[in-house]
């Protein structure tokens, strides 16, 4: 987003901070706000009743923070939350870190104290600056109110160019109720087209001219440069094999030949071993996340590297690259120009892993198979379907069995692993893409942590369907803790969970159960069908486990199978 | 094995405290430091060193740059790193 809009000046009455804020936020074209009010953020909620953008109340300022994150995933826009100050500001915490954690534009607004009063630990005062500050790309307390059109506009710009991230403005109480005389703007930066090294493009052409075993190694650095159809393009146009990380998943389908599937601690075989064979990773917006690596050093071990990525800081910080090159990667896709590499029998050889180490869903007995049920229900969603998973079991099982047309379409706390994340992600997905199936994917555990947003799904009816895989236990937990722990189960149980169904129900949401494998396809059916919001909540088996798996700490090399129970 | 940078910041609340906060969170000690007032921005110079071998100052060093309120960043001579009268932050 640019500051080119019309700005808002003051009028024959100055506006108050809180007033200018609003229409700032307006004429930077923000559509929706997620927020939750409090005492120090009243001025604003004062100036919102007249505001032309909506705005959301959830019920939980970490479900804000969360809803703006996905609106932004879905929409590329910057995401919005709202918040007072103290444990409204530090309830943001959680998903300010996720949208650092997976490059996600937002501004997070908080109310603070009145300035005299900041640093003297006034009631509902935190330095949130301070406490952010690890979590955000920039941060702002605003001090004068003639500064807020240009610290938002500055805000929006910072949050949206380059490498994404949340940024935090802190605005006192005071600053909020003054008026503004001269408000001043912002002005951005010129454009600055990054150079790319073209000694470095000709030196990524000759390697991949040459290589062998060459593997795309595609994360969601993809999406955020909106550079999916240059991908695609780049990996029809030489024929090279794909893998993919769990946030690069979507930027070349499962029906892709060629694509390997995601690679990593719950990757599939055929992708782990082809990274562990290949002679040149050709690594496009990845960050050799340890979830994806496995063991580094013995991660890729006869790869060259060729490392593409907008943020130079990423370049050598975990996986030294041979040819680095830094910048947008539309740009470079576009600038490289390989010829087509010779690679008809490790073509042939990764089809074949392909086809040897695809997923089986046979499973014994009559219960509900999750990995099935899941397949099933993306094959039924087609392309609109969008998922907004929780984290645990049913995450790993979304990200290996669900089909996503395009990775906007995979909505998954990556970086941070945010346990309830999954609810408010799908309100703020489901806000953003009115005309999509948006489904929440979550498990028992996950879904308790933000359960109240039921109330927001309520308020403003958003037909968003629910998707609750209850095994009664912290089941990802639970199976690390019988795999490598000794089967010493250490508070997993969640047999004393309520009855999902009816909680949904009290809630005004409409809802059903899934008890058996044979009423899986009705109850899917039924699902996205629904005219409103509807859960289904899934009784699955508590012992069934996630395969493959990398133990912590080992080799990709090292993958675990076991059998569906 | 010490690196020592120079790195010209804004005159922003809170610039020097994330830039302190990063260093030492991606990994390195900060030795020495001193502070400078040049008007338009404030140079701060730093010695740091690794906690382990794993940790690269080259990374550091673009990890720094990319700080919004950072306008520059340069590795410092040796010979004139510090003055020993300016050390706020001795080691």
């Amino acid at each position: 987003m640019t500051a080119a809009s019309p700005l808002p000046k003051a009028a024959a009455a100055p506006a108050t901070g809180a007033r200018l804020l609003v229409e700032t936020l307006e004429a930077l074209g923000v559509e929706v706000v997620f927020g939750y009010p409090g005492g120090a953020i009243m001025p604003v909620y004062d100036a919102l009743t007249a505001a032309r953008f909506k705005h959301v109340l959830v019920r939980h300022e970490q479900a804000a923070a969360f809803a703006a994150d996905a609106y932004a995933r879905v929409t590329g826009k910057c995401g919005v939350c709202l918040a007072t100050s103290g444990p409204g500001a530090t309830n943001l915490v959680t998903g300010i870190a996720n949208a650092m954690m997976d490059s996600v534009p937002m501004v997070a607004i908080t109310g603070n104290v009145a300035s005299p009063l900041m640093g003297t630990d006034a009631f509902q005062e935190i330095d949130i600056l301070g406490v952010t500050l690890p979590i955000v790309k920039h941060s702002w307390i605003v001090r004068d109110p003639n500064d807020i059109p240009a610290i938002l506009q500055e805000a929006f710009y910072t949050a949206t160019s380059g490498r994404p991230g949340p940024v935090l403005i802190d605005l006192p109480k005071d600053v909020q109720v003054s008026a503004a005389a001269a408000p001043r703007d912002f002005n951005p930066p010129l454009e600055q087209t990054r150079r790319i090294d073209p000694a470095q493009l000709r030196r990524a052409e000759s390697a991949i001219g040459a290589a062998e075993r060459p593997l795309l190694y595609i994360g969601g650095g993809v999406r955020i440069a909106n550079a999916v159809e240059d991908v695609r393009a780049f990996a029809e146009a030489t024929g090279i094999p794909a893998v993919s990380t769990l946030q690069g998943l979507g930027v070349l389908g499962p029906d892709w030949p060629g694509h390997l599937g995601m690679l990593g601690m719950h990757g599939l075989r055929a992708a782990n071993e082809a990274v562990q064979q290949s002679d040149l990773l050709i690594v496009l917006g990845a960050r050799f996340d340890d979830r994806a690596t496995g063991k580094l050093t013995e991660f890729a071990p006869h790869a060259r590297i060729i490392h593409i990525d907008v943020d130079a800081a990423e370049i050598d910080k975990l996986r030294h690259a041979h040819v680095p090159i830094t910048g947008d990667l539309k740009t470079v896709l576009a600038a490289l120009k390989p010829r087509k590499p010779a690679i008809e029998t490790w073509r042939a050889q990764c089809e074949a892993a392909i086809a040897a180490h695809a997923f089986d869903y046979n499973a014994p007995g009559d219960g509900v198979y999750a990995p099935a049920l899941l397949n099933a229900l993306s094959q039924a969603a087609g392309d609109a379907f969008v998922a907004a998973c929780d984290v645990g079991q049913h995450q790993m099982w979304a990200a290996q069995h669900c089909r996503f047309a395009s990775p906007s379409a995979h909505l998954t706390s990556g970086g941070l692993g945010a346990m309830g994340y999954g609810l408010p992600a799908g309100i703020g997905a489901k806000l953003a893409r009115p005309d999509a199936h948006v489904v929440t994917i979550s498990g028992d555990g996950s879904f308790a942590m933000n359960i109240q947003e039921l109330a927001t799904l309520r308020r403003y009816n958003i037909p968003l369907k629910i998707v609750l895989l209850d095994n009664s236990m912290l089941g990802l937990v639970r199976q690390w803790q019988e795999l490598f722990f000794e089967q010493n189960y250490s508070e997993v149980d969640l047999s004393d969970n309520p009855d999902f169904a009816s909680v949904a129900t009290a809630f005004g949401i409409e809802a059903f159960r899934i008890t058996k494998r044979e009423d899986v396809e009705a109850g899917i059916a039924r699902l996205l069908a629904a005219p409103g919001p509807c859960l289904a909540h899934v009784l699955i088996n508590p012992m069934e486990n996630v395969w493959p798996l990398v133990p912590p700490g080992k080799s990709n090399t090292e993958m675990m199978h076991g059998a569906a129970r | 094995m010490t690196e020592t940078f120079t790195i010209q910041i804004d005159r922003a609340e809170g610039s020097l405290q994330r830039l302190i906060g990063l260093i030492e969170r991606r990994g390195f000690h900060i030795d020495r430091m001193t502070l400078a007032d040049t008007g338009a921005h404030r140079e701060v110079r730093l010695a740091i060193r690794p906690r382990d071998n794993s940790r690269s100052c080259d990374v550091l060093g673009r990890q720094i740059d990319r700080l919004i309120g950072v306008r520059r960043i340069a590795p410092a001579p040796a010979s004139n790193a510090f003055a020993e009268e300016a050390s706020v932050c001795p080691a």
